[in-house]
């Protein structure tokens, strides 16, 4: 206890209680007492009245803005966290050789037709360009629960013993469109029909208060509006004179076809996916049989692969080149999106065009970084 | 005359031992409110100096909302290298705040006598007991926060101005939302919550009071904070966030971050970052649309949707603000402000709706707080309020007109004594 000099009555006390050191000027004993007390009624009383920290819980009115999407996720099914762009909800069905299939859930805008949604996937199934007749084929209205749905379905065109089934669901309610794309081999599918339709019943939707940012169709037709809400940047890249542009979609970001001396022709596309859209192995498998070529297992992959940088960003360059047919594609799978830049059709033509779609590779800019 | 001065004493001391408050009477030494009212200034002096380095609210919280502070001799000044590692406590806003209230009382105890004569420093005593329990009660009570309403609009919320909530809101259904929120304390101190308001348990991960965050892009390192973050906003090194130390200056901007996982038994439902706008959290979809989810990270469980973010705590009333129009003016050519009005409406609880003009020192007082005028934006057509929560806002003013009363009687009274005397000497002369 030292003595304060100056101010001649004073003695210092340093004590330590709980941790914290308190201290008190005290001018003689039993002034240390009576201070002693004061401090510690005065700490009390403060202490008393800050608040805990607790956990609370209360009731207001809802000022959510944005749509209501729930759902019962079926057993046997498992959810894929990374969720992109216009998806609120996206699923596999869990398998012994692991996740396959996948279903989804996105909210669109009143204006969006079903003709727009059924093209976003006719073409990667192997479909020309869907017009209102094409569509009537395919379509049809399935009530679920007490919903009505329209209800189509689509089937990859190129022969296969497990073609891919393209299922979409449309629900129209209030002023938003709701799909629920589901997108499995065929067996699949069909094993999972039940659960599909489970699905359906169990789905609460509510129309948000603010309309929903995901791109209209029309608005996705040009190549500036990639849907934003894929969080997925502008890419650029350059491309031969002789390359004609084609049609382009919300997916489809990049279209051109290359015509030859002969008749022949290629196909060039950019597309890109919300998720892995099943993964390495059975996209190159999907383009093997598209050209005519066996599937493979894991081990043969090797076979047709190989490692190559696009835009700086580790990728896989797909040659898989037959008697008739050949295509060559890079495949990049990004943490949100992927993207596939693929070209396909007459081997000969394919042949003499692979030096184009390497360069187009090397020019190949994401812009996101 | 020495016998008689002895008697004299004798007297006080037996009157001052026969006081009923005697026993307070060590307590109530003037030496000893010297010596804290000394050590008062050298506790402002040293606060202004720190007030530099850590600012208003470093060293208010430091030297002021404490029992005691250390300082350190500043390294600039003369001797500084030398000094400058020697810790030196100072007595804190508190222990002297509360020795001058025990000093006061005791005196005002032990030397209360109801005369006319004495009257007037008994009030002036009681008037400076009160402005010094009413500061008491102003630090520990005083709730400061804000309102920020954008013009046409309503708002029934204010938010702190320190201290963050993690935030679940079940939004399910139409007309309610289900809050359920965990204050700042809890969040630093982590660990599992339970509670039945939730279907799930939360695992605070990591929780800071700030931190710097830009968009992960090559070789930069998304830091320890985000790895493992597998949900929403910052799944997948999508976000680059190095924690920082909290800024206590007056234009301080903090990004209180927190890194939580939620369980289902011992199922882990996935891991979601999300970080708190110091502006309010409705600026990150306006700041770029790749954080327009920090505001309400979506997550869907046993068929309810659930909105979670990270936001300044949040308090609600039971009344609602309109903003109807703003207007500010400065000094011609310059900048300076010269006035900042808010056009509001005012909308009870019983639903009736009162017109008020908040500005520059006129606030609106309300429901035991009041609303000042704080910033406004006439480019963006919003207001915020500083609203203040003090429910011994008055206690000051009652202090003054005690001190005032006293001061006014004990004048009075001597000049009175004095005219007095001076006429009885007129009158004998």
């Amino acid at each position: 206890m030292p003595e304060i000099g100056p101010l001649g009555v004073a003695n210092f006390t340093i004590s330590e209680h709980n941790n914290i050191s308190t201290m008190y000027l005290l001018p003689n004993k039993k002034i240390s007492i009576y201070s002693a007390f004061g401090v510690l009624c005065l700490s009390g009383f403060l202490s008393s009245c800050s608040e805990d920290a607790e956990i609370k819980s209360y009731v207001i009115p809802n000022r959510h803005e944005g749509p209501v999407v729930t759902w019962m996720m079926p057993d046997g099914w498992g959810e894929n966290p990374n969720l992109s762009g216009p998806l609120a909800g996206s699923f596999h069905v869990v398998t012994e050789a692991g996740p396959k299939g996948n279903i989804g859930v996105m909210p669109f805008r009143e204006a969006v037709s079903s003709l727009d949604i059924a093209n976003m996937f006719a073409r990667e199934l192997g479909y020309g360009p869907l017009g209102k007749d094409d569509l009537d084929q395919l379509i049809r209205t399935k009530k679920i629960g007490e919903r009505e749905f329209e209800w189509i379905r689509m089937k990859e065109q190129l022969a296969s013993e497990n073609p891919r089934l393209v299922i979409l669901a449309l629900l129209r309610q209030d002023s938003e469109t709701w799909l629920f794309p589901f997108i499995a081999d065929q067996e699949l599918a069909r094993k999972e029909m039940n659960n599909y339709s489970d699905f359906l019943k169990s789905v609460v939707v509510r129309a948000g208060k603010k309309p929903i940012k995901a791109q209209t169709m029309a608005a996705a037709s040009a190549p500036s509006a990639l849907p934003k809400a894929y969080d997925a940047p502008q890419p650029t890249w350059e491309t031969p004179d002789h390359w004609l542009a084609g049609k382009k979609s919300s997916m489809r970001v990049g279209s051109y076809s290359v015509e030859g001396s002969d008749g022949q022709s290629l196909d060039f596309s950019i597309t890109t996916f919300p998720g892995d859209v099943g993964g390495l192995l059975a996209n190159v498998n999907r383009w093997l049989e598209q050209v005519g070529l066996q599937k493979v297992d894991k081990e043969g992959l090797t076979e047709y692969l190989s490692p190559i940088k696009l835009d700086g960003k580790p990728a896989q360059l797909v040659v898989a080149e037959n008697d008739e047919q050949s295509l060559y594609a890079a495949m990049y799978f990004g943490s949100e999106s992927s993207w596939f830049i693929k070209i396909m059709g007459d081997s000969n033509l394919a042949k003499v065009e692979k030096n184009n779609f390497l360069n187009l590779l090397n020019t190949f800019c994401f812009h996101d970084h | 005359m020495n016998k008689d001065s002895q008697e004299q004493r004798s007297t006080k001391r037996s009157s001052k031992k026969n006081h009923p408050f005697a026993l307070f009477s060590p307590l109530a030494s003037v030496k000893l409110t010297l010596t804290l009212l000394s050590l008062s200034m050298i506790l402002v002096f040293v606060a202004t100096l720190e007030q530099v380095r850590i600012g208003i609210r470093g060293a208010q919280a430091e030297f002021f909302e404490s029992f005691y502070g250390i300082w350190h001799y500043p390294e600039q000044f003369w001797g500084g290298s030398t000094l400058n590692p020697i810790p030196v406590p100072i007595p804190g806003g508190y222990l002297l705040g509360g020795l001058l209230i025990v000093n006061l009382v005791a005196a005002y105890l032990t030397r209360f006598k109801w005369t006319y004569k004495k009257m007037g420093i008994q009030i002036i005593h009681l008037g400076i007991i009160l402005l010094l329990a009413g500061q008491m009660f102003t630090q520990v009570m005083q709730v400061e926060s804000r309102m920020q309403i954008n013009k046409g609009e309503s708002v029934d919320y204010i938010e702190r101005f320190h201290g963050v909530e993690l935030v679940f809101e079940d939004v399910t259904d139409e007309k309610q939302s289900k809050v359920v929120t965990i204050p700042q304390a809890l969040l630093e101190e982590g660990g599992v919550f339970r509670t039945p308001e939730l279907p799930f348990k939360v695992r605070v991960k990591n929780f800071g009071p700030n931190c710097t965050f830009d968009f992960a892009s090559a070789g930069k390192p998304v830091g320890e904070i985000v790895q493992g973050v597998n949900r929403g906003a910052g799944a997948n090194g999508k976000l680059s966030v190095m924690p920082m130390d909290e800024d206590f200056s007056n234009e301080a901007q903090n990004y209180a971050y927190s890194t939580f996982e939620l369980l289902k038994g011992t199922e882990s439902l996935g891991t979601w970052f999300t970080l708190a706008h110091p502006a309010g959290n409705h600026w990150w979809p306006i700041l770029d649309e790749r954080l327009a989810d920090l505001a309400f990270q979506p997550f869907r469980h046993d068929n309810r949707l659930w909105g979670m973010s990270l936001r300044h705590e949040r308090e609600y009333l039971p009344f609602s603000i309109k903003l109807n129009g703003i207007e500010n003016e400065f000094y011609q050519g310059t900048e300076i402000p010269f006035n900042f009005e808010s056009d509001v409406d005012l909308k009870l609880e019983n639903g009736q709706t009162r017109k008020a003009l908040v500005y520059m020192n006129t606030p609106l007082r309300h429901a035991g707080k009041t609303f000042y005028q704080y910033q406004m934006n006439k480019a963006a057509d919003y207001t915020v309020f500083q609203v203040i929560r003090n429910p011994s806002w008055l206690v000051p003013y009652i202090a003054c007109i005690l001190v005032s009363l006293g001061l006014l009687w004990q004048f009075s009274f001597h000049l009175l004594s004095f005219l007095r005397k001076n006429n009885a000497k007129a009158k004998v002369a």
